[in-house]
């Protein structure tokens, strides 16, 4: 029976004569097996390869995204610098005596220099304070005499404001208020000296 | 089949094409890696690399106390680039505000809003934004302040970048400007700023390299300083800014009043010979250097040279002493004109009938005829000695730029040199060298380096510019301490006593009108004085104030209440308590 048609051979070969086992076999000895490499160790070492690839790989996004960092908080510290410079620029010239003067002058306060007094130990006035004149006093507000371009109209409002703040403060803490005129002197010159230290009570 | 032969000769041909190949490569990785190593590295680097300057601020100037005089502060230049700003359309660019709504900003509008920050016309603006439009910088707007710069980032207009460009400050405007001086474009003038002479403001720009990623972020670990910045010194004065301005303003006020040209007032600590305030007026703004007069740049404290007239006296009369030549009671018949056996006249500042005068009463009165008579008695050379000894014909140790040095004759002097220079006239001091000689006076007769600038402190903190504190023995300790005694006597019973008195304190001083040479002859024209110590049983504090040609008041007088006005100062200021004992004084008459 034959014909000519093709036909699908099966995927294997009909297996050899199996009539006849092999009896004969080589067995390797355990000194060879025991040398023989192990897939274990293969694996480990491609695993441990590939851990330190993502390894470094993770370092190295994480260092970058630091890099991010870094610039944005260099940024934020270059800014707040720069702010800081700012403000201790406005600071210098509030500080400048023609502002300070001029501030102190508006609020009603008057110059007395070389009028001080003094008292000594044993309670007498060896030097006694006097009122102030035109004479005691340099005008505090004459921008003229001492010019400074710096103190704008924008820096002496910011100084008046503080000024203002700060007395108001004062008055509400019960400093004397309305106590802007000249001349009120405390003590009295002259006053007899006593012979012992004045110091409290105590027990 | 295969002829062996033939496929031999394939393999060799394959042999050499192969080791050709190799060749090749070896060759140029030879090149690549060792011939153009260096250039390409470079250029590499050039491609990644960026090299950012970076700033160093000059030095500050500061007080005794730390109040900042001088200081540098940021400012930005506004730039543009005007190539970016013609690709804006017509209906402008786009800008999304924070809360996502979108608006058309066109160029004109973009120029007005950055003039209504820069206070600048939005015309000039608009051309600087749309001039040259092929170019990719055009300047704007200069020296903007930080705050304003943000404002102008938050319009987010496209093209614009800030370039810092650091600028000078002088906080506290005219107070120190003769003494600071000031940076302008064409570099530092006048004071400190150009007489830096240990170079402590300067400052050294560096530069700083590092590699960016493709949006900018620099990449860690790859900056490279190639020059390390250095910041300059704090230059710090001795100067108390307060005292300064206080000085400034009394001069001011007076030297108006009498309508002086100029005038100088000098605090002077004792102990130390620190200058606690040297005050010029007229005054300059060094924020302003356009506002001032240039000719007043600097400190004529220093630099202006003038007869200085009768405050000389005080050390004609230390002379006579220390020698041992003469006492404070030494005798003198003082006419009011006095005509020299050498044939030199001499006459006293105004007419008065034959009076019998001890020296320190030739003080007292200010007798030119008197301390004529008896300073004569000291040889010449051993006068110029001794005021070459008291800091005269030499700049003081401050070396102020411009410092004059004052000028005295040769010996032999000529007839009418041999008196007058006994009260300050025929030789030229400056007004410092006037306090140095008080100084000295009240410092017991030693003369201390005056000091100017108290340190220099680096940005790494080494402090240099220490001044020296090494004196000079001028005369003795009790000629000293007389002396400053007699000098009690002008101001507690002199002319000017009522002016210069200070309740509570023992004050010593004398007054000085020097007439003013022009073209070989005096004129009208004056320089008064007032020099004194206080307090003078303790001298702490020098002061010395002078007028420069006043029009109305052509006298010392001018001077005094100045003189009384900073000393009272300087005495509530510094604390010093009033003197336990009443003022006394040699004898004045015979």
């Amino acid at each position: 029976m034959s014909n000519t048609l093709a036909i699908d051979l099966p995927d294997f070969l009909p297996a050899e004569n199996d009539s006849h086992p092999r009896h004969i076999e080589i067995v390797s000895t355990r000194s060879q097996k025991r040398a023989r490499p192990r897939v274990i160790y293969a694996l480990v070492a491609v695993a441990g390869l590939f851990v330190i690839l993502m390894g470094q790989l993770l370092l190295s996004i994480w260092l970058s995204d630091g890099a991010y960092q870094i610039s944005g908080l260099q940024q934020t510290q270059r800014d707040l610098s720069r702010d800081q410079q700012a403000l201790g620029e406005s600071l210098n010239v509030l500080q400048s005596p023609q502002n300070l003067a001029g501030q102190a002058s508006a609020l009603g306060m008057v110059m007395n220099t070389g009028s001080q007094g003094f008292l000594s130990l044993s309670g007498g006035v060896t030097r006694a304070p006097t009122a102030a004149t035109a004479d005691t006093a340099v005008a505090a507000d004459a921008a003229s005499y001492t010019p400074n371009a710096l103190i704008t109209p924008d820096i002496s409002a910011l100084g008046a404001a503080a000024a203002a703040a700060t007395a108001a403060a004062a008055v509400g803490t019960g400093a004397p208020a309305g106590s802007t005129g000249a001349g009120s002197v405390a003590s009295t010159p002259g006053t007899p000296a006593q012979t012992v230290l004045p110091s409290p009570i105590t027990h | 089949m295969t002829n062996p032969r033939r496929s031999r000769r394939r393999l060799a041909l394959a042999m050499v094409m192969v080791f050709a190949v190799v060749g090749i490569f070896a060759v140029r990785l030879v090149d690549i890696q060792l011939v153009r190593a260096d250039q390409l590295t470079a250029d590499s680097l050039g491609k990644r690399a960026v090299k950012t300057p970076t700033y160093a601020a000059r030095g500050a100037i500061v007080d005794t106390n730390g109040v900042v005089l001088a200081d540098s502060v940021n400012r930005f230049d506004l730039t543009v680039s005007p190539a970016n700003i013609a690709l804006i359309d017509a209906a402008g660019f786009l800008r999304v505000a924070k809360d996502g709504t979108k608006s058309r900003v066109t160029v004109m509008q973009a120029a007005t809003e950055i003039a209504n920050l820069t206070k600048q016309d939005p015309a000039t603006i608009y051309s600087s934004l749309t001039k040259n439009s092929t170019s990719n910088y055009a300047l704007v707007s200069k020296s903007v302040d930080l705050a304003t710069k943000r404002a102008i980032e938050k319009l987010k207009i496209p093209g614009t970048i800030f370039q810092l460009h650091p600028r000078r400050t002088y906080p506290n405007g005219a107070v120190a400007g003769n003494l600071t001086g000031y940076m302008s474009t064409d570099g530092p003038g006048g004071g400190l700023e150009l007489g830096d002479n240990t170079s402590c403001l300067r400052s050294t720009s560096g530069s700083t390299t590092y590699e960016q990623g493709a949006d900018g972020v620099q990449i860690p670990g790859s900056e490279v300083i190639k020059k390390a910045s250095k910041p300059g010194g704090t230059l710090k004065l001795s100067i108390d800014s307060d005292l300064q301005w206080f000085a400034l303003q009394a001069i001011a006020e007076q030297g108006t009043a009498i309508g002086a040209q100029s005038g100088t007032a000098i605090v002077l600590r004792i102990k130390d010979f620190h200058l606690m305030a040297v005050a010029d007026w007229p005054p300059v703004d060094p924020n302003n250097v356009d506002g001032s007069d240039l000719a007043n740049y600097g400190s004529h404290a220093f630099t202006a040279q003038y007869e200085p007239g009768s405050v000389f006296k005080a050390m004609s009369a230390a002379m006579l002493i220390d020698t041992g030549i003469g006492s404070p009671a030494m005798q003198a018949v003082v006419p009011s004109h006095w005509v020299t056996p050498e044939g030199a006249t001499v006459n006293d500042a105004a007419p008065h009938p034959e009076q019998q005068l001890t020296l320190t009463g030739v003080l007292q009165n200010s007798s030119n005829v008197g301390i004529s008579k008896l300073g004569s008695q000291v040889p010449e050379k051993t006068r110029l000695d001794y005021m070459k000894k008291f800091g005269l014909g030499q700049a003081t140790a401050v070396g102020f730029p411009g410092e004059a040095t004052g000028l005295i004759n040769k010996l032999p002097w000529d007839n009418q040199t041999h008196y007058n220079v006994l009260y300050g006239q025929g030789v030229s001091a400056t007004a410092l060298q006037v306090a140095q000689i008080f100084a000295t006076l009240g410092n017991g007769g030693m003369r201390l380096p005056t000091t100017l600038v108290e340190s220099c402190t680096k940005a790494d903190g080494t402090v240099t510019a220490v001044p020296s504190t090494t004196g000079t023995r001028v005369v003795s300790e009790s000629t000293a301490k007389t002396v400053v005694n007699m000098l009690e006597s002008v101001v507690q019973a002199g002319e000017l006593s009522k002016a210069v008195k200070i309740p509570g304190y023992r004050v010593a001083g004398k007054s000085g009108t020097a007439e003013v040479a022009s073209n070989g002859r005096y004129t009208g024209d004056r320089v008064v004085s007032f020099a004194g110590i206080a307090p003078a049983e303790d001298p702490q504090y020098v002061v010395v104030v002078t007028y420069t040609k006043p029009a109305t008041m052509k006298s010392s007088a001018a001077a005094a209440p100045t003189f009384k006005k900073i000393m009272s100062q300087v005495l509530t200021k510094y604390r010093v308590p009033p003197s336990t004992s009443p003022s006394t004084y040699p004898a004045t008459t015979w």
